[in-house]
């Protein structure tokens, strides 16, 4: 019987070394100097305007970060929670839809709509949430994806929004040289904010139940956390940030449409740069969004081809789930390697 | 005697996990019906998992008939006379009776020598032979565990374990299983047991391996064990000590 | 009244087709545990051996079916050994075999597309735009043919599982995998056999889709739901559930489609998948109160 006390007792103090190491592990990671630097550089690039036609880099980098808010928005549901959406991009035409059609009747504008369209697509995101939720893992993935298809098969024929052809929207009236400049603005601000919010998520007692949740949904339960409430809330937020972003891209391009929206390939999207990156990481969506929008302009470029694009972003995707299922953020974390820059967590 | 099926200091887990058998050890005598006991996590079913060849052993060596057959894969275990019936749901629930009767005798490979050993089987367990045609899934759970034990004879096996077969069963259930363990040794089969109630496994058993933290703590003809103080305490809940 | 007949007639010959793309995807899932997205771009695929078998060297669909079915079969066999190989030992589902389907459709479709571009065909053997008429009644051949060959696959498949001894090890495995390993059945195996037939399955379906739908790569998506749909209704896995499915929800597609417009049948799939998943979480014949 003493053995096994001093056993335990020499497990105790193995226990205490460990929680120390983590815990200066955990003090020297924190950087937050990093994206405030970044986002500031950021602001501050359509000075380069002044100088000449840098349209095309702004651009980018409005995509990119549209791509940012909308990863990390679905890495709250499917990050945190584990609940795997293929049909996230509903939310973004909900939104861009939302903000769109009021836009092209009373000329309002898209980018002060947006929270508001994300409120709705929020709303949408709640009440399907209370009924795909019913069901985990397969089940729900396939549910997502036939939410995509519902979603196609309505707007694609609902005459008020223009069916398949939709609607077109007014252009802006600013210069050319400054007309990016409202929308690059509201995506930056949309993209940040929704990582901030991503992280306030993580570390809150909520974030911590969606954890839960992805771990062992029967414990959690058990535990005493109102799963469904937690689930179909953290739904309806993921779906808030996306319709975010619908509602300003659309008025970016100047038209909505269900094909620009209703593409598998956005919500297939979405979850690659989240599993690139590292799923459910704070970091791992935005890197992920940041090396997937590059990769992809450069394909584009290079090939020319969107059958090329399919295969090529089907071959990542295999590739990073088979070798790195952790992602870039998640591996490096693992081997204790990853640098402090990019420890938002 | 001792020759027969021994367990020498084997060391096993899951995974990367700890290990849940540290050192265990065991005499098994042929024909003899033997009951492993010992708290919850003490490592009895993980023992005949490992046995049966369903993990990999760290460390050991099991002994049967003089070879060692550690490390080999269930169905060679199952070809050398070995089966094994885990705990619960050992059945194919949407398979009739006399199916999963057929799947016992998978590794056979022969239908019609398996259609007259399943006839054998039925001529033992009337109750089988008349549920035949229904699914396994449907019966109670007494005719379900005697299913499961049933179906290890088709093999005519030298050994079979059963882990825990009164499990959820009502009492008046659990005195015909400990008959049915019984009739099997009584034609020659030793058997090996997990029992959760240790004095009744130990008093229809004729060897009893005590065990605790992966470790065999004491082994021996099961009236010792039963008679013996300490464990009396410790296990058999003779009297609330700490 | 003829028209009532009518209509469940097509409505029973898509059926069959649906019953058969569902089969094969029950079967794996059954066996493995894997949602396999890609199921349908395989069809796809399929459907495309049998389209150039004709184009090419004028031989019928049906003919190519056993082709089909044998090229895509060794596909799946390579698709097992490999993506899915390392993940079968686990024998634990997770969601990311499910994003790896997902994958393999986009690698499937892009691979199609790049090889035959996006353009719609359909292969056009004679029967695929001829009919029948008892009384007022109009058969179309091709879906009639169709609808057949696939209910004497199914049968066969039936029977393949319900005596061979495959067919027990597969059903056996199915049902409870650490059993069936005790019991000497070689789980590994089986999964690959499984990933074989249930492939081999999408290419048969693929080459009776040929001529019965127009088809491109993308078209994939489209099954995917529905697919996904009958699987789900039938109860993840439960193979007789799913052709079930099939056939009831595609007569209510074909009613659908006729009385309220064409464009709308296939959101029977959808609604269904939905009511379903309000209403029995397990499908209409899964006894599991949760899903895995």
């Amino acid at each position: 019987m003493s053995d096994t006390m001093q056993e335990t007792s020499a497990v105790l103090e193995a226990r205490k070394a460990y929680n120390e190491t983590l815990r200066i592990k955990a003090d020297q990671t924190r950087a937050t100097w990093f994206p405030i630097t970044l986002m500031i550089l950021l602001m501050a690039l359509p000075l380069l305007q002044f100088t000449g036609n840098y349209n095309y880099m702004l651009h980018m980098v409005l995509l990119t970060a549209s791509y940012v808010a909308m990863a990390s928005s679905w890495n709250i549901l499917g990050g945190f929670a584990g609940y795997i959406s293929l049909g996230h991009n509903v939310f973004f035409c909900i939104g861009g839809y939302f903000a769109g059609m009021l836009v092209a009747r009373y000329g309002w504008s898209g980018i002060a709509l947006a929270p508001l369209a994300g409120l709705v697509a929020a709303l949408f995101g709640y009440a399907i949430g209370l009924i795909t939720l019913r069901v985990r893992g397969p089940s729900f993935i396939i549910s997502s994806i036939a939410l995509v298809m519902i979603a196609r098969l309505l707007f694609d024929h609902w005459k008020f929004v223009g069916g398949a052809n939709g609607v077109t929207l007014p252009p802006t009236e600013l210069s050319v040289q400054w007309a990016k400049l409202p929308y690059y603005y509201a995506m930056l601000f949309i993209a940040a904010f929704t990582v901030w919010c991503s992280y306030k998520i993580k570390h809150s007692k909520f974030g911590l139940g969606l954890r839960a949740i992805s771990k062992d949904e029967i414990k959690a339960e058990a535990a005493g956390i109102d799963t469904r409430f937690y689930k179909v809330t953290a739904f309806a937020l993921s779906a808030f940030f996306v319709g975010m972003t619908g509602a300003v891209w659309g008025e970016y391009l100047t038209y909505i449409r269900p094909s620009i929206f209703l593409v598998i390939l956005i919500a297939a999207y979405m979850v690659l740069m989240c599993i690139l990156g590292g799923k459910g990481t704070i970091a791992g969506p935005v890197i992920g969004a940041i090396l997937l929008t590059a990769f992809n302009e450069f394909f584009v470029a290079t090939m020319g081809a969107s059958e090329l694009n399919i295969l090529g972003t089907g071959v990542i995707m295999a590739v990073c789930l088979m070798f790195f299922p952790h992602g870039i953020v998640g591996t490096l974390a693992r081997k204790g390697k990853l640098p402090k820059i990019l420890n938002w967590d | 005697m001792s020759n027969f099926l021994t367990v020498k200091g084997v060391t096993a887990g899951y995974g990367d996990g700890p290990a849940i058998l540290d050192d265990a050890h065991m005499t098994v005598q042929k024909g003899k019906v033997h009951c492993i006991i010992g708290p919850n996590g003490a490592g009895k079913s993980t023992l005949m998992k490992a046995i049966a060849g369903m993990l990999p052993l760290r460390k050991g060596e099991i002994e049967f008939k003089g070879e060692n057959i550690a490390g080999q894969r269930p169905d060679q275990m199952l070809r050398r006379g070995i089966a094994f019936v885990p705990q619960e749901r050992a059945l194919f629930p949407k398979m009739t009776v006399r199916e999963n009767l057929k799947m016992g005798g998978y590794i056979l490979n022969n239908d019609k020598a398996l259609t007259s050993r399943i006839d054998e089987i039925f001529d033992r367990f009337p109750i089988l032979k008349e549920r035949a045609d229904q699914h396994a899934g449907t019966m109670s759970g007494g005719q379900q565990q005697t299913l499961a034990m049933a179906r290890t004879l088709i093999l005519r096996p030298e050994v079979v374990m059963f882990d825990e077969p009164s499990l959820g069963l009502a009492p008046k259930i659990v005195r015909e299983m400990f008959g049915i363990v019984r009739m099997i040794a009584d034609t020659g089969v030793t058997v090996l047991l997990v029992e959760q109630n240790a004095v009744m496994g130990l008093k229809n058993a004729d060897w009893g391996v005590v065990l605790d933290l992966g470790r065999t703590l004491f082994e021996g003809p099961s009236a010792e064990v039963l008679a013996d103080p300490r464990i009396q305490e410790l296990y058999l809940g003779g009297r609330r000590a700490a | 009244m003829d028209q009532i007949i009518q209509v469940a007639v097509l409505g029973i010959g898509l059926g069959g087709v649906f019953a058969l793309m569902g089969s094969g995807l029950s079967l794996v899932f059954g066996v493995m545990r894997i949602v396999n997205l890609a199921h349908p771009s395989l069809i796809i695929g399929g459907a495309y051996i049998a389209y150039w078998g004709f184009k090419l060297y004028g031989i019928d669909p049906l003919i190519m079916l056993p082709v089909c079915a044998v090229i895509l079969a060794v596909t799946g066999i390579l698709f097992y050994k490999v993506f899915f190989e390392r993940d079968a030992k686990s024998a634990t589902y997770s969601e990311m075999t499910v994003l790896l389907t997902f994958a393999i459709a986009m690698i499937v479709e892009g691979a199609l597309g790049a090889a035959f571009s996006n353009t719609q065909r359909v292969t056009s053997p004679v029967y695929a735009t001829d009919a029948f008429f008892i009384g007022d009644v109009f058969i179309p051949k091709g879906q009639l043919y169709a609808g057949i060959v696939s209910i004497v696959i199914i049968g066969l498949l039936a029977a393949f599982l319900k005596y061979s001894r495959l067919g027990y090890a597969i059903r056996a495995t199915t049902q409870n995998r650490e059993a069936a390993a005790l019991l000497g059945v070689n789980v590994n195996m089986v999964g690959l056999m499984s990933f074989a037939i249930g492939i081999g399955l999408a290419g048969a379906a693929g080459a009776l889709t040929s001529f019965v739908f127009s088809f491109f790569p993308a078209k994939h998506w489209e099954w995917v739901a529905v697919l996904m749909s009958l699987v789900v209704m039938g109860g993840m896995g439960s193979i007789l559930g799913t052709v079930i499915a099939a056939f009831s929800l595609s007569i209510v597609a074909a009613f659908v489609g006729t009385w309220i417009g064409s464009t709308w049948s296939t959101m029977t799939f959808f609604l269904a998948l939905f009511l379903v998943l309000l209403f029995r979480p397990q499908g209409l014949f899964g006894e599991k109160p949760e899903l895995v």
